[in-house]
């Protein structure tokens, strides 16, 4: 449409009046009204703590790094969500091998305490049954088996101890010294 | 190709020694020190070629040199024309082609403040880190860690004028625009209400994204990033980082995704021309037309959170193809959207050009002649405002472009009504774009996720943003992108401000300045201190002077 098309009028400008008064109040009276939100809106993660198994599959794909896994000293895994750098991309929910990941509508996120920004997940440790140590999570190993029911005769052992049963198993069938 | 095999005869012409390379639309082409200039002139004179960006890359640790590289463009073949020079290690240093081609003065100081590549036959000065940014720490220089802080004393800087030919009286417009809410200093300098000179300085929120992407990040969650860029035309460089990485891995993929690549930029086109047509006429006063044309905008929002999820930063977009599909109902729905956006608008823009104020401000207002646009290469509507008929989508055509049909519009005037009247004709080239795509919408899936990225490949990939075209040119890595050079289209657009501003009455000024659609922000994109903590004198690093730059 060129401006040429357009008939050009002294008055022409009143026409605003007609459209303002045909479109008449748009803004809605939020929040006493539902917000204009659609249904594919991405809003807030929900992470379901029976279904998360602290793989930290969503921190690698996270952009922001909202989700992170942090090792206590006790030797605790736990996945920290941190709301305030979530850009709600929902990479996380692509990525979580159990779905234990599931999206909201919610977007109202605003608050005066800055613990409820924080969502927090504590995973037990495994423990090696060899030595003891405290490795990735209970529930990754219960996973692993789930996929893999092979994988029930190392999944306690953590991965130094795995290394060296297959070192001593080649020794074995070399019936030498190697490494 | 008979124009490639054009260009590679006359490159080799100037340099019988380069090493030509051509990979699908793009020519590469390894060139010396001393033969830089010439072909330089011979491609952006000659061959009648416009300059898109220079990056400048750090490579000691594959090939022991800095490289530059100069990418020109031919929209009229459709070819990208890229130059590289290698760098010593110890002291780099490369001939600069700024008077040659004005258009590269920014994007060399660039490489000069983020990797330390001198540029001889020029003036230098600081244009992007800040004026209290230790001398001898380049970000982009591999051996720095992303996260490196420097212990700075911060110092505020002023720009004044130094220079020798500002007179006037100076108005500072900024360091936060009042309308478009963004970080920027213009500083005007008036006798009585007419306008003599312009200076500028940005670069105020440079986040070292470029840096996050080569060092922290892996390729997928680049995408993210990159549509992090710009408020506003977020999608198109999330597009454009995807094409490129697709193109320099040579990954194909499928139809469906492409489609739905195109419309979901073209909803984004549609919003931003709104927007920004609401803005120019709420700076002239006319709130009226501010507020409808927000209101018709909103619709357009809506249907852009319902086909990706989110208002803005959509974050469907992957290396491979997209994450979110259209199914039949949101395909009816875009379209009853389009038909009342449609008619909503004309009647909207007819009730505007009638009001007298906004016609006699937009008419011969900020005027940019086809030469100095030429000279400046400017993008996007400020090119097509000024008689320059470049659009990549038609030029280089990219996702589904290729499949539709539609105009290019283009005005001659070169004023601040044609820049207007070139965004009201693309929303409806918009509005008909997105139909013929949908209703061609191919079936099949939308994402490919079976592929790998070989290191070492580059690209350059091209998308036209509703301000002009973004620049993504990228080198590949393991995991993450070796090189990643942004470039939006602000930064190619604000040098063009002093021509139009000049000369020009001061009311007029908020208008012209916002008349190129700027984006500030995604301008600074790319990280200023004194090794001492104390700020120097200005001219020594700041827009200022006149023999380089703004021609």
């Amino acid at each position: 449409m060129g401006l040429k098309d357009i008939r050009r009028s002294r008055l022409g400008f009143l026409r605003a009046l007609v459209i303002a008064g045909r479109s008449g109040r748009v803004t809605r009276r939020y929040p006493y009204e539902e917000p204009l939100v659609t249904s594919d809106f991405r809003g807030k993660i929900d992470i379901d703590e029976t279904k998360c198994i602290g793989c930290g599959a969503c921190v690698n794909a996270c952009p922001p790094n909202a989700l992170e896994l942090i090792n206590t000293r006790d030797g605790y895994v736990s996945l920290r969500y941190f709301v305030g750098r979530c850009i709600f991309c929902w990479r996380c929910i692509d990525v979580c091998p159990t779905g234990a990941i599931k999206g909201t509508r919610e977007f109202e996120l605003a608050t005066n305490d800055i613990s409820d920004l924080y969502d927090i997940i504590v995973h037990e440790p495994n423990k090696c049954r060899e030595c003891g140590a405290l490795f990735s999570t209970k529930r990754m190993g219960e996973y692993v088996v789930t996929k893999s029911p092979l994988a029930e005769n190392y999944v306690d052992l953590d991965p130094d101890c795995r290394k060296s049963r297959f070192l001593k198993a080649i020794e074995n069938r070399f019936g030498g010294r190697i490494g | 190709m008979e124009i490639i095999s054009k260009y590679m005869n006359n490159i080799k012409a100037v340099e019988p020694r380069a090493d030509i390379r051509v990979a699908g639309d793009t020519i590469y082409a390894t060139v010396s020190h001393e033969k830089l200039r010439d072909l330089a002139k011979t491609i952006y004179w000659d061959m009648n070629c416009f300059f898109r960006t220079c990056a400048g890359s750090d490579e000691r640790s594959i090939n022991g040199f800095y490289a530059l590289y100069h990418i020109f463009g031919d929209d009229h073949n459709g070819l990208n024309i890229v130059l590289k020079t290698y760098a010593d290690p110890d002291k780099p240093v490369i001939p600069s082609i700024a008077d040659i081609v004005p258009a590269a003065d920014w994007c060399e100081m660039e490489a000069h403040d983020l990797l330390g590549i001198e540029f001889s036959g020029r003036r230098q000065y600081r244009l992007i880190l800040p004026p209290y940014w230790p001398n001898d720490l380049y970000p982009l220089r591999k051996e720095v860690s992303y996260d490196v802080k420097p212990q700075v004393i911060v110092s505020s800087e002023k720009v004044g004028f130094w220079g020798k030919t500002s007179t006037g009286v100076a108005i500072p417009i900024g360091p936060y625009h009042p309308a478009l809410h963004e970080p920027e200093y213009f500083e005007l300098y008036v006798e009585g209400e007419r306008v003599v000179d312009v200076r500028y300085r940005g670069f105020h929120v440079h986040r070292g994204i470029e840096k996050l992407g080569e060092s922290k990040l892996t390729y997928q969650q680049v995408n993210f990033v990159a549509e992090r860029i710009c408020g506003i035309c977020g999608f198109e460089h999330s597009v454009c980082y995807a094409q490129a990485i697709e193109k320099a891995a040579g990954i194909e993929i499928p139809e469906r995704a492409k489609f739905i690549r195109s419309i979901v930029l073209e909803v984004e086109r549609i919003h931003s021309h709104l927007l920004w047509i609401g803005v120019a006429v709420h700076l002239l006063g006319y709130d009226t037309g501010f507020m409808h044309t927000w209101r018709i905008r909103e619709h357009v929002m809506v249907i852009a959170e319902m086909l990706t999820g989110s208002r803005k930063t959509y974050g469907i977009n992957l290396i491979g193809g997209v994450r979110k599909d259209i199914n039949e109902d949101k395909k009816q729905r875009v379209l009853d959207v389009l038909k009342a956006v449609e008619k909503e608008f004309t009647e909207l823009v007819k009730t505007m050009v009638n009001v007298p104020q906004i016609m006699r401000r937009l008419k011969g207002t900020g005027i940019l002649s086809k030469e100095d646009a030429r000279k400046l290469s400017v993008v996007g509507p400020t090119a097509r405002g000024s008689g320059l008929d470049r659009d990549i989508r038609r030029d280089l055509p990219y996702a589904a472009y290729g499949y539709v049909d539609f105009n290019v519009p283009v005005y001659d005037d070169g004023d601040n009504l044609s820049r207007f009247l070139v965004r009201v004709d693309e929303v409806y080239e918009s509005i008909s774009i997105i139909r013929q795509l949908l209703d061609q919408l191919p079936q099949g899936p939308i994402m490919i996720e079976e592929f790998d990225i070989p290191e070492g490949r580059m690209a350059v990939s091209v998308v036209e943003a509703p301000r002009g075209e973004d620049i993504h040119f990228v080198i590949t890595g393991r995991g993450k992108p070796y090189r990643w050079k942004v470039r939006a289209p602000t930064y190619q657009n604000i040098p063009a401000l002093r021509v139009m501003l000049r000369d020009q009455p001061l009311a007029d000024a908020p208008l012209t300045i916002a008349s190129i659609d700027p984006c500030f922000s995604c301008t600074d994109r790319v990280l200023v201190v004194d090794k001492n903590g104390y700020r120097k004198r200005l001219d020594q690093y700041c827009i200022v002077g006149d023999d380089m730059l703004w021609v």
